[in-house]
This record gives structure tokens, sequence and C-alpha cells, in this order.
């Protein structure tokens, strides 16, 4: 949350809404609806929505599946490591919830250039709400060994919209949310 | 020695060096306390002090009992009695009270100890943590010793690659004592180890060295010798290439001549390759329920089969405590009403102390137990760098240890 809504040029609006059409497919396949597009030189170079239920893996956000494409694609035109690096420090991403830690973390581990989002994440957000990953370890951007690369963040893109689908969500209910929660069995089991 | 080290939420400190706030309190006539508590709880509750008590009763040397009552927080710097709030200082001239200033802890005591230095400040209610995972108060030998066996299995992973060491994750169900999943870091593998499909799923059949997933196969290394002392030294030095420690060294790795060989993911780290693996069992276990049309039918059906799910977990923890764990075979041991959700329940093995990413993979993935033998001073996440699991805010919380294995050596 480096800066608010200072730059909502038509072209930012353009590409959250792309993003909030991933969310919205989300929530049509139950699904937490959270969603991205990821863009270079203006041009969308890859989407993706959240797939936590249908995989049963919870670190299938939105994000990583985005991230997962490129790095596939890029992989099968045989770019080198240092090359895929290259192409992503001139990425920007566009999501519509605040990534969350492990997200942030990641998108500093690629070195993503720019990250733009809709709604505050005040769980598990980790460009500012729980911890600030995208400001990095203020060490040379190019260090392999620092502890993190920073990135630019501007929230509050259509952060209404994104919360529109989360309410939509909750109201017809999560069904991947376990209960009780497992605590609660824990005690039952007396241990 | 070897031990195992709880590593807690937040960093300790003495009982006697607690953090405290000030507060504005009175010595009052019994007679009028309840009436009194209940206009201070609607004026001015002590909204972040919950588990301070209102009302200090203390024993005088004459006998007599003497009650005091918080009235308000006060200002940490301004002790001066008029900043008191209009409102409590109406009440305080009304029944003739003479305010002071005294110390009360600013934080609900998690230990008893904590608690009971306190209580020599001023009485606070202490309830033990709502969760209570096995191991945090210690583990008898036979978790001991199982858990050492899973370490094990977990640094002869880290060292099954030709190439160097890296980060290796092994998840298990402890109420069977069963591997549910493995991986190794594949940051940069080049062994064309893990295919991965189009929906990112590992195929668990192409892991390295094909794990299967029943705890025989492993008894050779789980109740094998530890790795001599020269092997976890060298296994210590030669940890240049494992993802959690260097995340941002990915794209300075030389590759193979013939990249059709190569597959390598900067994410792909130990404890998120496992993550997927057992998921993708999770998958192919307890295939998804097809019902025709109606999702809201099937969806009613899954929550059953999870509260059967639950429910056959717990008879599997009480069988487990009462006899030696008879034979599973393999995959089957669940029916089909056991399905797992993510990995709740489950611990998992790393050689290395998991970075944020990895970490907050886990609470995503609500395993239950971190266990880890090195620590990660730069980027990890357990303890080291940050200590996620103190996370208040996060909706699932795991408990975190480390394997000390061989201590002299390391």
């Amino acid at each position: 949350m480096d800066s608010s809504v200072e730059d909502c040029s038509s072209d930012t609006l353009r590409f959250m809404e792309l993003a909030i059409q991933q969310a919205k497919l989300a929530l049509n396949n139950l699904e937490v609806p959270v969603g991205c597009v990821i863009v270079e030189d203006g041009m969308v170079i890859a989407t993706g929505r959240n797939r936590t239920t249908e995989t049963r893996n919870a670190t299938r956000h939105a994000e990583m599946e985005a991230i997962d494409i490129l790095i596939e694609a890029w992989q099968r035109d045989g770019l080198s490591t240092s090359e895929v690096a290259d192409k992503f420090s001139k990425c920007k991403l566009y999501v519509t919830c605040e990534p969350c830690i492990m997200c942030a973390s990641a998108l500093s581990i690629i070195g993503i250039k720019e990250v733009y989002y809709g709604c505050a994440n005040d769980k598990f957000g980790g460009c500012g709400s729980i911890l600030s990953l995208h400001l990095g370890s203020g060490e040379a951007p190019t260090s392999g060994n620092g502890l993190g690369r920073g990135f630019k963040c501007t929230a509050g893109i259509m952060a209404s919209e994104a919360v529109g689908l989360f309410r939509s969500f909750y109201e017809q209910g999560n069904p991947n949310a376990p209960k009780p929660h497992r605590p609660l069995v824990n005690h039952q089991a007396g241990q | 020695m070897s031990k195992i080290i709880y590593i807690p939420d937040k960093l300790p400190t003495p009982p006697d060096q607690q953090p405290t706030v000030n507060v504005f309190a009175a010595v009052v006539e019994p007679k009028i306390i309840n009436n009194l508590v209940r206009q201070l709880n609607q004026i001015v509750p002590l909204e972040n002090l919950r588990h301070v008590k209102r009302v200090q009763k203390k024993h005088l040397e004459d006998g007599k009992i003497q009650i005091a009552l918080i009235l308000c927080l006060a200002s940490e710097n301004n002790c001066d009695l008029d900043v008191l709030p209009p409102c409590v200082q109406e009440l305080v001239a009304s029944h003739k009270l003479s305010a002071f200033i005294t110390k009360v802890c600013k934080e609900a005591a998690t230990t008893k100890e904590e608690w009971e230095e306190q209580c020599k400040l001023w009485p606070t209610s202490y309830h033990p943590p709502a969760y209570n995972i096995d191991g945090i108060t210690g583990f008898n030998e036979v978790d001991t010793q199982s858990i050492f066996g899973f370490m094990r299995l977990a640094i002869e992973l880290a060292q099954s690659s030709s190439k160097s060491v890296v980060n290796a994750a092994v998840i298990v169900d402890p109420s069977v004592r069963q591997v549910i999943a493995s991986a190794c870091d594949h940051h940069i593998s080049f062994e064309n180890a893990s295919t991965s499909n189009i929906n990112g799923e590992t195929s668990f059949e192409k892991c390295p060295k094909s794990l299967g997933s029943h705890f025989d196969s492993y008894e050779s290394i789980i109740h094998g010798t530890f790795p001599s002392s020269s092997s976890l030294a060298k296994l210590k030095q030669s940890c240049a290439d494992v993802s959690c420690l260097y995340p941002l060294r990915w794209f300075d790795q030389p590759l193979p001549h013939s990249s059709n060989s190569c597959c390598w993911h900067p994410l792909r780290h130990a404890a998120i390759a496992a993550i997927e693996s057992s998921a993708a069992r999770d998958c192919r276990l307890f295939p998804t329920l097809e019902t025709v049309g109606d999702k809201s039918v099937e969806m009613e059906h899954m929550d059953l089969l999870r509260k059967l799910a639950k429910r056959q977990k717990i008879d599997l923890d009480n069988a487990n405590n009462n006899e030696n764990k008879v034979g599973t075979d393999g995959e089957g041991t669940y029916s089909k009403l056991g399905r797992p959700y993510l990995c709740t329940g489950y611990d998992i093995y790393l050689v290395w102390e998991p970075c944020i990413m990895c970490a907050m993979a886990l609470v995503h993935q609500r395993v239950r137990r971190v266990f880890y033998a090195f620590s990660n001073p730069s980027h990890g996440a357990l303890g080291s760098a940050h200590r996620l699991q103190g996370e208040k805010s996060l909706n699932h919380h795991y408990a975190v240890f480390r394997v000390l294995l061989h201590e002299d050596v390391l």
C-alpha cells in the first residue's frame, strides 16, 4: 500500500475489470472469488483464478495459477532462468484482493515489477495488512542473497466490486469450510 | 543427544518482565461494588484488557478485606488525576472515592508462571491455550522415536539427488504413522523429476525415488541409525541449492545444455511440492462426488462425509492410544468416508526451516505440526526472520518444533 488510488487510468481499470471477470469465474465454480491477470507491455499474457476447492490444494491461489502458466510457457519456449527473471521484471499483476503472505512472497521471489489490487486482506495480507513483503529488504534489487525484492503496490482499485463478490460467496456459503473447527475435534478426542 | 524443541508462538519474556499499562483505580466499599462495576463496564469498558479483572481483593494485616476497583485506563505519560474522563470523574465524586494509579499486565498470560507473576500486580484471568496440540508439553518415548525416524527420512531424501543437497518435505498422518506425501525442492531440478500437468498437479507416482505411501517401505530408514556426523556436517556445508535458504538464487542457476531434460520452477520449494502431491493423492483416493444436477445435494453429501471423516479420525486416534497400530493396507487406510480436509491433523517434516512463502502455504493447507532440523537464519519464517505461528490474525495455527539431531556435530 505504497500509494492509494492515484493511478486509476483507464488501462488500470480495464485490467482490473478482467481480473474481476476471473474472480466471477471462480465464484461460479464455488471457489473463493479471487482473480488476476498478468500484463506485459500493455498486453494480458496470463490469467488466473482461485482453484483451491477443485484441486484440494489451498495454495492454488489466482496469482500462483497465473505465474505457473507463464513459467510453463516460457520454459516450453526454451527461455533460460535469467531470461524468465527478466520477463517477470517487466510484468504487472492486477488482482482483485491483496495478495496473501504466501503470494506476496512468491511475487517477490519471481521479481514482479508492480502489483495493483482491489480490496485489502486483513487476515492474510502480505502487502501491507499483516506483513509488508512488497517493501522488500531495502537491499539492492538484484541481490541474490537479499531478504526479498520489493515491488510497487497500489491498493484500492475497484475494491467495492471485489468485496461484493466475497459477499456473494459467503452468502451462498463456503462448501469447503470445515465445521466444527478442528481444535474442537481434538478436544472431543481427549487429546 | 538428539532432542525435540518446541518453538513457541512468541519470543519468551521472563515472567517478571511482562509489559504493563497504567490504570486508574480506587478503594471502594463492598456494598457499592456491583453497582459501580456495572456502570463502569458501560461507560468505560476495558476493551483491550479483557484478561484483567476489575476487582482486586486484598487481605489486610488486621484481618480485614480491602477491595479496589479499576476505574479506567490511564495515560502512560500523564499521570495527573485530572485527566479522568468526566463521566468517571462524576462517579468518583459522587461516591467520594480517591483514585490512584496502578499497573496491570498488558497481555493475557500464556503460561501459569506468567499468570502467577501478573497477579502480583493486579489479578488477571488465565485461560490455557484453547487449542491443545500434542507435543507442546512434551513427547513420550514412542512418539519421540517416530519423530526422529521421519526426520531421518527427510534428511535421506534431501541427499537423494545426485546433483546437490536440497530441502525435503515429508507429510505424515501421525494417527497411523503413515507417509502421505513427500517431495524435494524442484526449483532447479535438472532431472525430469516430477511432471506437472496443465492443472498444476504433480503426478505422485513420478516423484523422485518413487516414494510409496506405506511406512513399511521406509522401515529401514525410520528404524535405522542417524546419519553419521560427517554426513550431517556435509549436509550443512553444501546447502547452496536449498530453495528456502536462498529463494532469490533461482535465476542465477546455470542450466544444462539440453533444455529438454530440465524442469525448474522458482516457487516449487519442497513444502509446496509436497502439498501438491498430497492434494493429488486426495483427489485420486477420493474422486469428486459426481451427482447429477443439484449442487446443494452434493454439498450436503460432502458435509456428511466430512463429519463421518472426523468421527473416524477420532476412532483412529483412540485405537492408536490403546494398542499397537495394526498394519494398514497402504492407501486403503481410509474408506471412502474418510476423506481428509486438506492436511488437517497431519505433520510435516522439513530438513530446513521454511521460508515465509512455504510457511504460509502450510497455514493454508491446515498442517497441524511442523518439524524442522536446521534453522534458516535469514529467511526462516518459523522463529528466525519471522514467527508466523504467532500471527494472531491467521485462521489456522500449527505448532512448530525443531528436531535437533546429534547436537554436538551441528
